[in-house]
């Protein structure tokens, strides 16, 4: 139809964020990954991380 | 006899009327379509319902394909798992007598429970190693490939009808509604993928709100797949409901709400949901409200607003709007992104409306996939 739009694909990010800093980290979304999980160690402050948001951005 | 002349577009298109064939360019178009045009009509139309019938019945199958092979590779189940589904998709629930609706609410929710319970026994009968995350999202593929066969199912029997009855009028509404269910079967088609990664969906952001505000507080399950935790905020003690994640559940909050009222009125409720937006609404805007804010066919916002009515408890509603694609697949980044924002509206609300040493009751509705507590 003229109305139809091509929809971009969605790609999964998770973001990590430091419990102590607030450092956040933007990777892709590994299996597995669960909201509110301890994740890795800060690079900065080398405190836990933990995930604080999973989702879906359209790639450009 | 002259052609030339005769297709010279002075003859045909000019003043001499006279020209047999001039009146039939004009009057056979005419004719035909005053007694064919309907019909003519009803080929173009139907050509684009039946491309759209095609689709979803792609759709359809393509679901039920991922269900079977999820099922097969991640949980071992038999090769004729196949045929047990196809089972599955033609449950039916016969809704009750509405003609005097004078107590109609308690039996739907009989109803719906019964069915609800028996599709969890069946699903969790297909394999014995299934645990309560895994059989959720079997559970919630399952409903999505069963609405998908019922859409086309549902078209098809339009669809058809019109063109056996070459009944035209028949098949308009059919063509009006036709985007709407496309766009419903796409985004149920799309919901497959984020319910086998157990990914959170935009309908996730209340539970998510909610799941984050109780992470470090004392929690029990208060109904069937429902969780409650307590916590303070500013000397408020705040109950805080959500569904028991990350299983793909919506949990049961109608019965959460009037466990906790009968053993701790609250002074208010603080019910956060995810809100179908408007076109032209921006997804992912918070707006902020009165009442029960939860979907579903309706029994547990009666119950809550019974219980609330009942105590003289006032409902606050905060909602994130999003579209139906949004809702039931991965969520999207403008969507996590308002987290905060309804969190801190939710600490507004309490410190508006309640006095120190009050309960406040919050509740975080919708399916709390991938989000736990």
């Amino acid at each position: 139809m003229i109305f139809d739009k091509k929809e971009k694909p969605m790609i999964a990010y998770t973001i990590e964020r430091c419990q102590s800093c607030n450092n956040e980290v933007k990777r892709k979304f590994k299996e597995g990954d669960c909201l509110f999980t301890a994740t890795s160690e800060c690079a900065k402050c080398k405190a836990t991380m933990s995930i604080a948001k999973i989702f879906g951005q359209s790639t450009e | 006899m002259n052609f030339t002349e005769l297709f010279a577009t002075d003859n045909l298109f000019g003043e001499d009327t006279s020209n047999p064939l001039m009146w039939l360019v004009w009057i056979v178009p005419i004719i035909i379509f005053m007694f064919y045009g309907q019909r003519i009509q009803l080929q173009i139309t139907s050509s684009e319902i039946a491309k759209n019938i095609e689709k979803l019945k792609k759709y359809k199958e393509d679901s039920k394909t991922e269900l079977v092979n999820y099922l097969q590779k991640n949980l071992k189940v038999a090769n004729d798992v196949s045929k047990k589904i196809d089972v599955f998709l033609e449950y039916f629930a016969i809704m009750p007598v509405d003609i005097d609706p004078n107590g109609i609410i308690p039996k739907i929710k009989h109803l719906l429970r019964s069915k609800e319970n028996y599709t969890r026994l069946q699903v969790k009968s297909l394999s014995s190693t299934m645990n309560h995350l895994e059989q959720s999202k079997v559970q919630n593929m399952l409903e999505v490939v069963t609405a998908l066969n019922m859409l086309h199912k549902i078209v098809r029997h339009l669809y058809l009808t019109a063109k056996k009855q070459n009944n035209f009028p028949l098949i308009l509404p059919l063509q009006m509604m036709m985007p709407f269910i496309m766009e419903q079967s796409t985004a149920l088609r799309d919901a497959i993928s984020a319910l086998k990664l157990g990914q959170p969906i935009g309908d996730g952001i209340g539970p998510m709100v909610v799941g984050k505000m109780m992470l470090n507080a004392q929690k029990k399950t208060i109904a069937l797949e429902t969780v409650c935790g307590q916590t303070e905020f500013e000397q408020r003690q705040l109950y805080l409901l959500k569904a028991e994640g990350p299983a793909a559940t919506v949990g049961r909050p109608g019965d959460a709400v009037e466990i906790l009222v009968a053993e701790k009125p609250p002074n208010i409720i603080i019910m956060v949901d995810a809100a179908l937006k408007m076109e032209g609404e921006d997804s992912g805007s918070v707006a902020q409200g009165f009442g029960a804010a939860i979907g579903g066919i309706g029994t547990d916002r009666f119950q809550i607003e019974e219980i609330a009515t009942k105590n003289g408890i006032p409902i606050y509603a905060l909602v994130i709007k999003q579209s139906v694609k949004e809702a039931i697949t991965l969520m999207t980044k403008e969507i996590a992104d308002k987290a905060d924002e309804v969190e801190s509206r939710i600490h507004q609300i309490i410190l508006e409306n309640t006095t120190p040493g009050q309960t406040v009751l919050v509740v975080g509705v919708g399916n709390t996939l991938g989000v736990p507590q």
